[in-house]
């Protein structure tokens, strides 16, 4: 899990061109949304991609990002309970 | 002005714009032009910030004298009722003729399997696309302001589904970010203001009109995500019954293909600036962004 984890941190900051950031200063329990990250609706549109092209993922409703989107460990967890590739 | 006040609700109670819908019905258009004509004086006078900022836009953007400038604003008002008049005699009913420029290569996106992003703007007269999206099979996901007045949303949804249209609104829970995406990975289309920032307040800063002005990051974003077409759509008034439709695509030249992911997005970004300012120099009377467009005070990178 801490694998996968430190790989999802990785592809978050390719992802959101977060250069400043290393994977270590993500806290993989902060929310990525408002107070942690503070990422926002472009960026969730960039996770949703990348779920759906690494890991074969799709999100169906916004539901369902919310209960993903928590913190980068709930994503991992979610990835290894739903990856197709 | 900060442009994340300006919320783009179209004025009036239900009540009043269930009424002008009704007297669309035995009204010629020209008289309730000429009557709309006589209130714009009255609602420039009440609506300071909205006339200021036409004012320096025709002023700083167009190099208009003072003089000039007032009476353009005038011309600017005038057409902007027009444009919502026209808007309500659709939903009455009235068709327009629609003379189309770029129609082949519209015709080529909608009929390709795959997505596409296609771009509205707040000048002439977008909603009336309608028209041509009832030809092509490709079904239209338009992003829309969640605030809308409810007889606007209603009327909308009425005619703008018998164009094969559906409304999205943009919310806090990013629903409409799960329900574009869906509908581009099914092959669908999205359509979404290139001008205005509308949930995200990620910008692009682009000249236009001589001077740098904030441009959403999203729709740009979106192209690139997604990998998929990104086309402007102008849709002009020409006479009282006339409009002329702009069907362009916005490309990357082939340096800017080479750049890293976010570039390529800033790059489509001013591309379409530069759309929108050709379009603007020829139409100068149809620019409906009532703020002060130049305002980068607040810009998000």
């Amino acid at each position: 899990m801490e694998e996968l984890i430190q790989q999802l941190k990785e592809e978050i900051i390719q992802a959101l061109n977060l250069e400043d950031l290393r994977p270590e200063d993500i806290d993989a329990d902060a929310p990525l949304f408002g107070d942690g990250l503070g990422l926002d609706s472009i960026d969730a549109l960039e996770l949703i991609v990348l779920l759906e092209k690494n890991y074969g993922i799709r999100l169906a409703d916004a539901a369902a990002g919310k209960e993903v989107f928590r913190s980068v460990r709930v994503m991992a967890e979610y990835v290894a309970a739903h990856r197709t590739k | 002005m900060d442009s994340k006040d300006w919320t783009g609700r179209t004025d009036g109670t239900d009540w009043m714009l269930r009424s002008l819908i009704w007297f669309f019905r035995w009204m010629p258009p020209r008289v309730l032009y000429a009557v709309m004509g006589l209130v714009v004086p009255f609602y420039m006078l009440l609506r300071r910030k909205s006339f200021l900022a036409i004012y320096h836009y025709y002023r700083q953007g167009h190099g208009c004298g003072r003089l000039r400038a007032f009476v353009n604003v005038y011309r600017n008002h005038y057409a902007f009722g027009q444009v919502i008049l026209d808007r309500f005699a659709v939903y009455a009913g009235r068709r327009f003729s629609l003379e189309i420029e770029g129609n082949e290569y519209y015709k080529r996106i909608a009929d390709q399997p795959g997505g596409a992003v296609f771009l509205s703007s707040h000048t002439g007269n977008f909603e009336l696309c309608g028209y041509l999206l009832n030809s092509v099979g490709k079904h239209l996901h338009a992003l829309v302001y969640a605030g809308e007045a409810e007889a606007v949303m209603e009327n909308r949804r009425r005619v703008w589904a018998a164009h094969n249209v559906t409304m999205v609104p943009v919310r806090d829970d990013l629903s409409h970010l799960f329900a574009i995406n869906a509908a581009l990975e099914e092959g669908d289309a999205v359509c979404m203001a290139g001008d205005r920032l509308l949930g995200s307040a990620k910008s692009v800063v682009c000249p236009f009109l001589g001077r740098p002005a904030r441009f959403p990051l999203g729709p740009y974003a979106l192209a690139v995500q997604r990998g998929v077409p990104l086309v402007a759509l102008f849709v002009m008034k020409e006479s009282a019954s006339r409009y002329h439709v702009y069907v362009q695509p916005v490309r990357l030249t082939a340096e800017e293909e080479a750049l890293p992911r976010r570039q390529r997005m800033e790059a489509l970004a001013r591309a379409f600036a530069a759309q929108m300012e050709r379009i603007v120099k020829q139409y100068p009377h149809q620019w409906f962004n009532y703020y002060d467009f130049w305002n980068t005070g607040s810009a998000r990178p």
